[in-house]
């Protein structure tokens, strides 16, 4: 449970995530499910109920829970004054990603800004910032994916470079993907999550879903 | 320390230069604003008496304590401005090592206007100043310049959360640097009036060093809980 003031904003929220599993987060603005992701990446802690990641217990064990963690926010979590391969640099001495340098270049290739690594990312779009802050998330090879509304902000070839990382992660890595999209809860996740006013109103795996069919009782669930 | 710790506050500290030296907002300002005070004085209380060294030392450090609320004022500010600290908490840091690379910086900052105002004071103030005043001068520097960033990067750390911490922040900060101000002017007097008196000099050296192993302790004691939710 997690209150702001006399506000519960999540409230009796029971996750529990296997190995390789994708969580799809729904819901209406202020059903608390960016306040879900937060606590998960440790940056809130729960009034009232446990955390675990991994088996670690948190706050106790946070230090090492969020080693295990990738957390992308609406925002790249990037420097705008420093460049593309200062941040990441930045970013594996934080994490301690061993041969940092290759495995830099590697991620900037990846999401197509290694041309650009020595630009300061104020001179990026929008879409480029998002890709460097995609590459920021798989820099330290995360354990757990913690994304908020990733797709937002991303052009067309960005948000296919995210699908094909979601991809990738699938049955690997851990994911909660908050979304408003119901499509594409069904067709990336294993199981949908719906939060309405902090509560869970609905828990389901996606194997077998008609997204059409969600969509309805979605909006009738939130109504 | 820790390897690991070494390289994140090594690259929390490399991040903040690297910042500054392309933006150069921080020490620019301050550094004009510590130039602008000095003069201020200068024309204020110089206008009034033949000789101001026995002015020297309390005007620096009182042009010294109110440039570092600029300091500390811009300390997190990226973060805030850039969104950044997120990506910061989430990220496996002691946030015993936030706090330090703040005191670091900080006191970088400090250091760096130092070499300007101290030189700037014992001119504009002092009557007949020595080279070797500014060797005894540098130490106080040191010392001061600790414990204005200990006290500075907690209560920065603290405001950082709170929504009215551009007012905050000022008025918290002064009045714990009384004794700062009080302990260093009194420093740099007893080594510039002339009297060269150590004894004096060293005690209030020893005030300014206990003061910043007393705010680092109670940082110590304090820090998990200042970055917490």
């Amino acid at each position: 449970m997690k209150r702001f003031g006399e506000r519960r904003a999540l409230d009796g929220v029971d996750v529990r995530l296997e190995d390789g599993e994708c969580l799809a987060v729904l819901g209406p603005n202020g059903a608390g499910k960016s306040t879900l992701l937060r606590t998960l990446a440790t940056l809130l802690r729960p009034d009232a109920g446990t955390l675990a990641i991994a088996g670690h217990p948190c706050p106790k064990e946070a230090g090492t829970v969020r080693g295990l963690l990738g957390y992308l926010g609406h925002d790249p979590l990037v420097y705008l004054d420093l460049t593309a391969r200062q941040n990441l640099e930045l970013y594996a001495d934080l994490y301690g990603v061993p041969a940092a340098s290759e495995r830099i270049d590697a991620v900037l290739r990846e999401v197509g800004l290694l041309a650009r690594s020595y630009d300061a990312v104020r001179e990026f779009s929008r879409g480029m910032a998002q890709r460097l802050g995609l590459a920021r998330l798989m820099l330290h090879r995360p354990s757990l994916l913690l994304l908020d509304e990733p797709h937002a902000g991303l052009d067309a070839a960005g948000r296919r470079l995210l699908d094909a990382m979601l991809e990738e992660a699938r049955g690997a890595r851990g994911v909660v993907l908050v979304t408003h999209e119901v499509e594409r809860a069904v067709a990336q996740a294993t199981r949908v999550m719906v939060l309405r006013a902090g509560r869970t109103v609905l828990d389901e795996p996606t194997a077998g879903l008609d997204p059409a069919a969600l969509r309805a009782r979605y909006e009738r669930l939130v109504a | 320390m820790k390897p690991r710790a070494a390289r994140q506050l090594r690259a929390l500290v490399l991040k903040d230069l690297r910042l500054e030296l392309r933006t150069r907002q921080t020490l620019l300002a301050m550094a004009l604003f510590a130039l602008a005070v000095m003069l201020i004085f200068e024309f204020a209380v110089g206008s009034r008496t033949d000789d101001l060294t026995p002015f020297a030392g309390g005007v620096l450090w009182a042009t010294l304590a109110l440039t570092a609320v600029l300091a500390v004022g811009r300390t997190w500010v990226p973060e805030r401005e850039q969104r950044v600290l997120d990506g910061l908490l989430v990220a496996p840091v002691p946030r015993l090592a936030l706090l330090v690379s703040r005191i670091i910086a900080i006191a970088c900052y400090m250091a760096v206007v130092e070499l300007l105002a101290v030189p700037l004071a014992l001119l504009l103030f002092v009557e007949s100043p020595h080279l070797g005043d500014v060797g005894w001068v540098v130490l106080v520097c040191l010392l001061a310049d600790l414990g204005i960033g200990v006290v500075g990067a907690l209560l920065a750390s603290m405001a950082v959360f709170t929504r009215a911490r551009d007012l905050l922040l000022p008025v918290l900060f002064l009045p714990s640097l009384l004794p700062v101000v009080i302990a260093a002017a009194g420093a740099t007097h007893a080594v510039t009036a002339g009297s060269n008196d150590l004894s004096e000099y060293r005690g209030y050296c020893t005030f300014l060093a206990v003061y910043a192993v007393i705010f680092g302790l109670v940082a110590y004691a304090t820090y998990e809980f200042v970055f917490d939710d």
